[in-house]
């Protein structure tokens, strides 16, 4: 940097901002997780050191980069953690019930002042929560101890069968090529056992190599092919002779675990990330229109001419859906994360509303994009709070009802296709139907004699007149806000359905894409006009004659799979000029089951795939359809929402059966 | 060396403008020590908390180390008392900065210890 730049160092480092809240964000993440662990050790005599050293570590860097970003309050409130830390760490006090609780607030203090700082809000008071965790601190001197107290070595039981061994790893360039260093061997060495000790070492000729202590129940021939890759072992037996670098090793106190594998994961910006999608759209969308320019020379070429120049646009077409796919795996992370977010939100509610709540969780490793992944947090946690302290009861009132004292929450998720369910259900008291039915028609929500099923209950409790008013709400087993819930939903062009049962629980399940930005569609003509319909809602397509068609209540039926299948004209939705009859038509089957609903067409044309466009001007916000795409000619075709499109049609076949 | 990737990029865009400079990372001790094994630096700038050995432990080794011994050493870190800064430059340490740091400090303290270096024979 140049002297005359004086500079300032705020604003140097406010360009380290975005990196600043996507670490501080890891450190969260782990913290809450961390912070968990450590209940186990309220009231304990002793608290594992890994743990306190993982926890304090994560306070001290996090309070670094809080301040070259200039977040005293977060560098502040780290810094009192991490003194709190110290003071576990050095076993001057036992960790309280309040301590850990303080721990808490203050992780939760720390999100919000990042969240403040990333939305340029006004920060929150951090006053009370410093004084609570100086208090608890208060009685020692512990800002001082630079070097880590010594440790007894090596004094914890060896278990059955686990052995001792002596690893030592002698890094090389040629190592290096092949992808194989310290970490990598380090990350090896856990994976058979746990590291006891890790220690640079120097050997004869002023060479560095690393000495590795592995307490390991393996056996021998897992590892002896390691030798090849630098990692050389012995044994080390209780009796033997110490050799002087065996010495060094049990000087050392033990590793800390491993830094979670820093040299392999890149993070990337997610911006960047929608740059690359976007990039891939456009060649979907380029090559679309080579295929197109290829298939009008079919008329003009010869054959042999034509064929290969045809091979090589379906290569294309192959290569970039791979891409694409690549593209998506990038932007995908696993939906344990936010489940742990919730762990932590339930273990909160349940103290607050003094009630017993078991968690079982599912389905952690579903894989989902991260800008929906992001989206869907508040949701999520809204859907889960109202579960803990509206759906489940108390454990006096469950004990009545002849359930078990603890109540259970079950996180979910799972893939289906191109999208992914993720399900948040309680085995609580269910929602009170007729309750909500009550206050609907005294709002003038339902028409009288609708019969109220789920799916009539779950669009009554997501109304925004109708979960405005808390109370009833409440106590009809629901908390307020679910219609943010809803329209979170929407947005996602995800969709929600529900499940309750009285005295026996309440389930949403979230049907989510698993991207948003490319969809295999369906294209069919409607008369003359082009339309998608994604591929993924459409269970089968059938021609069928106009002669086959018979009209039931003033709707029209086929018969399909021993059953009847009622349809809906698209011409007749979107009102265009229907002068078709007499010809055979297409039928998108949409659905399955008593639900199942058909989706009249002229004609199918072709299968694509589109980069979409959201529709997200509100003047153009049509329920039914759920964007827009270029197809390669150059025209726009509007892509379908068939499940909002067949509602009345479900209605009515539900009607049929009811 | 450091734990932390921000931190990293934030000394790596300090001393960006150092001529002819290239960087090289490392997030943990045993990482940053085989790194300099293999490679030896002109200047290590180092954290005292990391997850696997403390800065001083870093400090220490290479303080032991023929060919390390000499390679200056700045010492960044958010501990701003006497003790600890004291227990560093007893430990070898070149320079013992605290964070929040100024850039332009770190690219002087930089500077100046590489200007020693290039002065001396077989830097």
């Amino acid at each position: 940097m140049p002297d005359s730049d004086a500079p300032n160092s705020h604003q140097f480092f406010d360009q380290f901002l975005a990196d600043y809240l996507v670490e501080s964000e890891e450190h969260l993440t782990a913290l809450r997780q961390e912070l968990l662990a450590l209940e186990h050790f309220v009231g304990k005599p002793q608290i594992d050191e890994a743990l306190l050293d993982e926890l304090f570590r994560r306070c001290h860097t996090l309070k670094g980069i809080s301040g070259m970003v200039g977040l005293a309050e977060a560098e502040q409130v780290a810094h009192r953690m991490e003194s709190y830390l110290r003071v576990l760490r050095q076993g001057q006090l036992p960790l309280s019930e309040h301590g850990l609780e303080s721990l808490i607030a203050s992780v939760r203090l720390l999100e919000q002042i990042i969240e403040a700082r990333r939305s340029n809000a006004a920060l929150p008071d951090i006053t009370s929560v410093i004084a609570e965790l100086s208090r608890l601190s208060q009685n020692t001197d512990s800002d001082h101890g630079v070097a880590p107290t010594a440790k007894p070595p090596m004094q914890r039981a060896t278990g059955q069968g686990v052995r001792l061994w002596r690893f030592e790893f002698m890094p090389s360039r040629e190592l290096v090529e092949r992808g194989i260093n310290v970490n990598t061997a380090r990350a090896r060495l856990q994976e058979i056992g746990e590291i006891r000790r890790s220690v640079p070492l120097v050997k004869a000729q002023g060479q560095i190599a690393f000495g590795f202590v592995v307490a390991s129940s393996a056996d021998e021939s897992v590892f002896a092919g390691w030798r090849d890759d630098g990692l050389e072992y012995a044994a080390v037996d209780a009796g033997s002779e110490v050799t002087p670098s065996d010495e060094a090793l049990l000087e050392q106190q033990p590793a800390a675990g491993l830094p979670r594998a820093t040299s392999n994961v890149v993070r990337v910006d997610l911006t960047r990330l929608d740059d690359l999608m976007s990039l891939v759209g456009d060649l979907v969308m380029s090559r679309a229109r080579l295929e197109n320019r290829i298939k009008q020379l079919r008329t003009v070429l010869d054959a042999p001419e034509w064929r290969p120049l045809q091979e090589t646009s379906s290569l294309m077409e192959r290569q970039l859906r791979d891409l694409r796919h690549a593209v998506m795996r990038v932007r995908m992370v696993q939906i344990g994360e936010i489940f742990e977010r919730m762990r932590f939100v339930i273990r909160d509610l349940a103290r607050e509303n003094r009630k017993k709540v078991a968690l079982d969780v599912s389905g952690q490793n579903t894989e989902i994009d991260k800008f929906v992944v992001e989206r869907m947090m508040d949701p999520l946690l809204h859907l889960v709070r109202n579960a803990v302290s509206h759906g489940l009861e108390s454990s006096e009132e469950r004990l009545r009802s002849g359930k078990s004292a603890e109540g259970l929450i079950r996180l979910r998720a799972r893939t289906a296709g191109e999208r992914v369910i993720i399900e948040i259900e309680d085995d609580g008291r269910g929602i009170d139907v007729e309750k909500v039915e009550q206050r609907a028609r005294e709002r003038g929500l339902i028409a009288p004699g609708t019969h109220i099923d789920d799916d009539t209950l779950l669009d009554i409790i997501t109304a925004p007149t109708f979960s405005t008013q808390d109370k009833a709400n409440r106590e009809s087993g629901r908390g307020v806000g679910l219609d943010v819930v809803k329209n979170s939903v929407e947005e996602l062009k995800a969709s929600i359905s529900l499940w309750t049962e009285r005295g026996r629980g309440t389930r949403f399940s979230i049907h989510l894409p698993l991207t948003l930005a490319i969809a295999d569609v369906l294209l069919a003509l409607v008369e003359g006009q082009t339309f998608a319909v994604p591929q993924a809602a459409v269970q089968e397509i059938i021609e069928v004659e106009p002669q086959a068609v018979s009209v039931l209540e003033n709707n029209e039926v086929i018969s399909y799979r021993g059953g009847v299948l009622p349809l809906v004209r698209l011409a007749k939705v979107f009102r265009l000029a229907a002068n078709g009859g007499g010809r055979s038509f297409h039928v998108f089957v949409i659905g399955s089951g008593p639900n199942a609903a058909g989706l009249v067409v002229d004609r199918v044309i072709g299968q694509r795939e589109v980069v979409v466009r959201a529709a997200s001007d509100p003047l153009l916000q049509v329920p039914g359809i759920s964007g827009a795409t270029e197809i390669g000619d150059g025209r726009v075709v509007l892509i379908l929402n068939v499940e909002k499109l067949l509602l009345p049609a479900a209605e009515y076949e539900q009607r049929l059966s009811g | 060396m450091d734990d932390s990737p921000t931190m990293r990029r934030m000394v790596a865009a300090c001393l960006r403008e150092l001529a002819s400079v290239s960087f090289e990372e490392a997030g943990s001790g045993l990482e940053a020590i085989e790194r300099l094994a293999l490679d030896p630096a002109n200047l290590i700038i180092l954290d005292l908390n990391m997850p696997d050995m403390h800065g001083l432990e870093v400090l220490g080794f290479l303080r032991k180390h023929q060919a390390l011994r000499s390679t200056p050493v700045i010492i960044l870190t958010t501990r701003g008392d006497e003790t600890s800064r004291a227990a560093a430059m007893s430990a070898g340490a070149s320079v013992y900065l605290t964070k929040p740091f100024e850039p332009q400090e770190l690219f002087e303290q930089a500077r100046k210890l590489l200007s020693t270096l290039e002065g001396s024979p077989g830097a």
